[in-house]
């Protein structure tokens, strides 16, 4: 129909054929390392959470259970009367063997083996309360109990989750980078290529806007089918990563998923590629054309 | 009468070359025709693109429509091109658009409605006795087709002024002879035209004033004044007999 084409002056051309392939491609980069950056960021909060005042307390296990018992409530009542001692949660029996468990296997669930008792504190930083001096008062009690700040091993960890997170948006920001770059390219090739046509618009009076907006408005669609494409590829990775993840096991790493987050961010993707495509293909137009006459 | 076109001393060198163009001064008055002759390379087609704003004068003056073409920002510019219609030696017709979309082109390119469009191209290809070929592209038309739509593209958006390169380089006398009558048909209704051609017998049978280029410089200026429309062209066609259904 040609009165649909009205504001079709640019014929199609070659370069149009590929940049769909490599917006999609570079989408299905950026998607990957969005979605690891959101899934590092749930784990490095979890661990930033319990690393900032807890401090966990082993106290060996005694000759039967019920000197464990006596034991552990002696320690609670000394704790309380510690300076700087927030809080005391003593850890089940049970849920201690589900911590062993990944080590032990099944025989953990077995009353002949001695377990020894945890106690989790929480402790105010700002006091003069250190693991060292926790160690000497509580070994007085019950000699061998240690003492197992989680603070400074945590903040390492989280460190390096996070420097983790600075590098995938590091990724990010160089992906968009040549993305930008490809629609630079691919607009400049094109106008060479309708550089007659082009000529043509401008001796009958078309403004660099109107110019400009043919090049944009195809930018646009070629930037969605490309960076909705690249989320195709991407969703069965995701999954597939996630399974890993999961089946990773044991209780060690902070569970991570594909959470609604994730997917809202992953498919932000697709808007911000086209409109950085249109913007990008439109200023290279009207730039490209202040050459001209 | 109102000058719409105006040189003073302009020249023209393309890059760092010589000067094709040098010290060129005349005047055109609205409504006026002129033909524009000299030998091949004596600078026709330049000073042409000078006149239809496709290329910057090195110095001096050129004012069109009034205005200084030297304080005209890129913005104004496609303002002042709508009013000037241009047919090119070459057509530089758009390949991959039907005769309809070429011809369309000016106007969707001032954004004027599609319904509107419709009309006015559909009019005017009746007019250059295309009807049967709206949706034929240029590249398998024939050259006197081609040229019609050319020459449709150019008046499409009623300009004021009217430069056509050449028109009547490939084509054949009586097609030549028809071309001139539409010019003129134009020329009636008040558009300026300026002709560029080597066909010497069409400037004498049409008896307009001339504008003569040699190696640059302008050696006869237009002979201004009421006297231009004195010549009436020796042949006085009927404004309808543009209409005749005949393939040119
Ligand atoms: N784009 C260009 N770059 C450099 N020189 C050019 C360019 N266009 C034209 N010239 C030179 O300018 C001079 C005038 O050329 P122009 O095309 O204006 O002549 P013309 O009178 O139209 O000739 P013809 O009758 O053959 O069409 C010539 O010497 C030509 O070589
Ligand atoms: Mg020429």
């Amino acid at each position: 129909m040609r009165f649909n084409r009205s504001n079709l002056a640019l014929k199609k051309d070659d370069t149009n054929r590929f940049l769909p392939w490599i917006i999609a491609f570079m989408t299905l980069l950026a998607a990957l390392s969005i979605a690891g950056l959101l899934m590092l960021k749930q784990i490095s909060q979890v661990f930033e959470y319990n690393s900032q005042d807890s401090i966990t307390i082993q106290i060996p296990a005694g000759e039967s259970s019920d000197d464990d018992e006596q034991r552990t409530s002696k320690m609670l009542v000394a704790l309380k009367k510690v300076d700087g001692v927030v809080e005391t949660t003593r850890v089940s029996n049970a849920e201690i063997k589900k911590l062993l468990e990944p080590w032990l296997g099944q025989t953990a669930g077995s009353e002949t083996i001695p377990l020894p008792q945890i106690i989790d504190i929480k402790i105010d930083r700002t006091s003069d309360l250190t693991a060292e001096k926790l160690t000497r008062i509580l070994g007085e009690i019950v000699p061998g109990t240690m003492v197992d700040d989680h603070s400074q091993w945590l903040a390492n960890l989280v460190n390096t989750l996070k420097s983790a997170e600075l590098i995938a948006l590091c990724i990010v920001f160089l992906i968009a980078l040549a993305t930008i770059g490809t629609v630079i390219f691919t607009t400049r090739t094109g106008m060479g290529i309708h550089w007659q046509t082009l000529e043509v618009l401008h001796f009958v009076g078309a403004h660099d806007e109107f110019i400009a907006r043919q090049f944009a408005t195809r930018a646009f669609i070629v930037g969605l089918q490309g960076s909705a494409g690249g989320i195709l590829l991407a969703t069965p990775i995701l999954y597939a990563f996630e399974y890993i993840l999961k089946n990773l096991g044991s209780g060690l790493l902070p569970k991570a998923s594909l959470n609604s987050s994730i997917w809202i961010g992953v498919s932000c993707i697709v808007p911000v590629v086209a409109i950085i495509a249109m913007m990008t293909a439109r200023s290279t137009v009207i730039k490209t054309l202040k050459k001209m006459v | 009468m109102t000058e719409v076109v105006r040189f003073e001393n302009v020249g023209l060198r393309y890059g760092l070359g010589p000067e094709v163009l040098q010290d060129i001064t005349f005047g055109l008055e609205a409504g006026s025709f002129h033909f524009l002759i000299g030998p091949s390379g004596a600078g026709k087609s330049s000073l042409l693109r000078l006149l239809y704003l496709a290329h910057r004068q090195t110095r001096g003056l050129i004012s069109l429509f009034g205005q200084d073409t030297a304080d005209l920002s890129r913005e104004k510019l496609p303002n002042i091109r709508r009013r000037i219609g241009v047919m090119f030696q070459d057509f530089r017709l758009l390949p991959h658009l039907s005769a309809f979309d070429n011809v369309a082109l000016p106007l969707r390119v001032a954004g004027i409605r599609e319904s509107e469009i419709k009309r006015h191209v559909e009019e005017l290809l009746v007019w250059v006795a295309l009807e049967n070929h709206m949706d034929v592209r240029p590249p398998t038309m024939s050259g006197g087709q081609q040229q019609r739509v050319a020459i449709a593209r150019a008046v499409i958006s009623r300009p004021k002024i009217l430069y056509a390169d050449e028109p009547t380089g490939n084509v054949d006398d009586r097609i030549a002879a028809r071309l001139m009558h539409l010019f003129e048909e134009l020329n009636k209704l008040g558009t300026t035209v300026v002709i560029a051609t080597h066909n010497e017998s069409i400037v004498n049978e049409f008896g307009r004033p001339v504008l003569r280029i040699d190696a640059g410089k302008l050696k006869i200026p237009p002979q201004e004044g009421p006297h231009i429309r004195k010549n009436e062209p020796k042949i006085n066609i009927r404004p309808n007999s543009l209409n005749q259904k005949e393939t040119i």
